[in-house]
């Protein structure tokens, strides 16, 4: 299989700029997510790495070989569409048989590959209907199918599973990265749905306005992002964020809304003296708070009144006010406050996230880079 | 509860249904009645002009009609008319214009769709106002240019001329609406189907012929309908540019019923040749009502 890079990919429709000099490696025989809210530019990537668009700069290798001028046709992927953009008036065996048939493969040899292909994604007997006899799942597989026949080096999904219900998608996702991984193909995987990405994806490519956001293994994406941007888009619900003021008294500690101060773990100590913000941006996640009687321990702990309560059976999400800002918290099920009553939000140690007011990046990262850069 | 007209039980429905069927009736009983005694006169011995007429069934006019005998009363110094000629006159016209404006709208209906070019938003305007011109206001310009050409056409072949010229002349009034209609069905065709042929490794032209026009069939079965239609049924380019002795059923029909000829004209045989002008568009809504009212939407989410 080949690794997929873009180097310095820039992509102007108009006026519009979509994509804004990116520099991305898709690893070999890994599958990659490309995540951002619609409009980000994430499927035009996609197009891109596809030959559907050509970039307005920058190039675009696999392997050593420069694709930047080549036809969708000359770069051996396989693509699979949002609305799966079957032939509605073939069945499926000429679906899938279709790229073969274009490529004058001798039929004995198409209709070897259409079987086998079809016997791998359990469609075999769906092969005489018509796609619109079949069921979004069995569309969706019919897309796939067509897209692996070719044995494509690079397979490109847009969105794939945006279409089907909630159930099937679940089961879909995993089953698609068991079949990814067992073709070994180089595989990117445009989504607007962080789940999907976290769970199937071996990189995550965070991507809003046509920058990439971050770039990191779903973990690292969850647990340290690199900006608020990241913060805000990954989890459900997804993190705080809220401006805090800073006090540099004996050491730097911030104002908590509620009136409570909390001075910051180690990790953040050194930047926060050597850049001396005012201000910064405080988050955390729903999942890594939660709802305390007693203020002790030295967490830090934001005082506030029960806004709403939504209870969703595994647990509760209680919305906090505390001056005007709104917090969620995610608690166990059994416990659930009164809209009104006072309380104590306590933030689990070290799972404090502190951003640049200015450039809304990561404390972490920027201490990160500092040490490396010396 | 919720239980209005549209979704309502059975007696509700029957009684709306009942009263839809007669308002239907009530509104094309003007039309049913007209072609009702168009087409019994034409087996008629006499004009059916009203339902208490007794009449005798027979073929007579047809056979009168057929073998060009317009005027039975006329005596024996009449010379009957080539009706088989007009006939394929008429099918030689309707069918070329067909041709000419399928290959011209699909064409270029699929570039309004699909292509960015130089002035594509003013030129679909410039359509629009072009289908408002009516034909007979064209007619002085059209001749004008028939005249101009006729020059350069040698005089063995201004028969063909003739033709193609009536041809191409009818075809382009009936080109932009064509354009309009197929361009909305070539927009509800996803870009995705064709990206998806190109990535397969297909051309554009292998795109759309494979993907793209088998699903605006409907669109191209309309346009041929209506493109169709509009050359047997056309009156004024025929008579204008057709040499006198070439006649095609319109052009027939009315010089019966035109100045002077209505004398010794016998209606009922005129009546056959108005039933026999009304076949072909029958059969074709026959033929492509199905077509029409196909939808293949199926395979395509989104």
């Amino acid at each position: 299989m080949v690794e997929v890079r873009l180097e310095g990919v820039t992509k102007r429709f108009g006026r519009v700029t979509a994509v804004n000099s990116v520099n991305l490696v898709f690893g070999d025989g890994e599958f990659t997510a490309l995540l951002g809210p619609s409009g980000s530019g994430k499927s035009t990537i996609l197009y891109l790495v596809a030959g559907i668009y050509k970039p307005s700069e920058g190039r675009i290798y696999f392997g050593d070989r420069d694709v930047t001028d080549l036809m969708p046709n000359e770069r051996n992927i396989g693509l699979v569409f949002q609305n799966y953009a079957l032939y509605p008036h073939m069945t499926v065996y000429d679906n899938i048989a279709f790229p073969l048939k274009l490529r004058r493969t001798p039929p004995e040899v198409i209709r070897d590959k259409v079987l086998e292909v079809a016997k791998f994604l359990h469609i075999s007997e769906l092969l005489d209907r018509y796609p619109a006899q079949l069921s979004g799942g069995q569309q969706q597989r019919v897309a796939l199918a067509r897209a692996l026949v070719k044995e494509p080096e690079v397979l490109l999904l847009d969105e794939p599973l945006s279409n089907l219900d909630a159930l099937l998608r679940i089961k879909i996702r995993s089953e698609l990265k068991r079949i990814q991984k067992e073709l070994g193909v180089t595989a990117i995987y445009v989504t607007h749905d962080q789940s999907e990405a976290l769970a199937m994806a071996d990189k995550v490519v965070v991507i809003n306005r046509g920058v990439i956001q971050q770039e990191a293994p779903p973990d690292t994406i969850y647990n340290e992002p690199r900006n608020v941007f990241v913060a805000s888009f990954i989890g459900s619900p997804p993190s705080n964020i809220f401006p805090a003021t800073m006090d540099y008294t004996e050491e730097p500690c911030i104002n908590l809304p509620g009136g409570t101060r909390h001075c910051v773990e180690e990790e953040y100590a050194g930047v926060l003296w050597r850049m001396k913000p005012s201000k910064v941006i405080v988050g955390f996640r729903p999942e890594h708070a939660e709802i305390v009687e007693n203020p002790v321990d030295g967490r830090p702990v934001i005082v506030g009144e029960v806004y709403t309560v939504e209870p969703l059976g595994r647990e509760n999400i209680v919305t906090v006010a505390s001056e005007d800002i709104h917090l969620k918290v995610i608690t166990p099920p059994e416990v659930r406050p009164e809209a009104g009553e006072l309380v104590y939000v306590a933030v689990e140690r070290g799972k404090l996230m502190l951003f640049d007011p200015q450039t809304e990046i990561n404390l972490k990262y920027i201490a990160r880079e500092w040490s490396q850069g010396g | 509860m919720g239980e209005g007209i549209g979704e309502g039980g059975p007696l509700v429905r029957g009684t709306m249904g009942i009263v839809i069927i007669l308002a239907l009736l009530l509104a094309s009983l003007p039309i049913i009645m007209t072609y009702s005694t168009l087409v019994m006169t034409s087996f008629a011995n006499t004009i059916v002009s009203s339902p208490w007429v007794k009449f005798r069934f027979t073929l007579e006019n047809w056979r009168l009609f057929l073998e060009g005998k317009l005027a039975p009363t006329a005596g024996i110094v009449y010379t009957p008319e080539d009706i088989l000629r007009f006939i394929l006159n008429t099918g030689i016209v309707a069918g070329g214009v067909t041709l000419v404006v399928l290959a011209a709208s699909v064409t270029s209906a699929y570039a309004f769709s699909r292509m960015n070019f130089f002035m594509r938003s003013g030129m679909m305007k410039l359509l629009i106002l072009l289908h408002a011109f009516p034909g007979v206001a064209l007619i002085v310009g059209v001749y004008a240019i028939y005249v101009f050409l006729n020059n350069y056409i040698p005089r063995d072949y201004s028969i063909y001329y003739s033709f193609i010229f009536v041809i191409i002349a009818r075809a382009s009034l009936e080109i932009p609406m064509a354009i309009w209609i197929l361009k909305g069905f070539f927009d509800r065709v996803p870009w995705e189907l064709e990206w998806a042929t190109i990535v397969d490794g297909g051309s554009r032209l292998t795109a759309l012929r494979t993907a793209v026009l088998p699903l605006v069939k409907p669109g191209i079965a309309a346009v041929a309908i209506f493109a169709f239609l509009a050359g047997w049924e056309d009156l004024i380019y025929v008579l204008v540019f057709l040499p006198p002795q070439e006649k095609t059923l319109a052009t027939y029909i009315e010089s019966q019923l035109g100045s002077g000829s209505l004398e010794t004209t016998y209606l009922p045989v005129v009546a056959a040749a108005g039933t026999l002008y009304l076949i072909p568009t029958i059969i074709f809504f026959v033929v492509t009502q199905r077509l029409l009212l196909e939808t293949m939407s199926g395979g395509l989410k989104g």
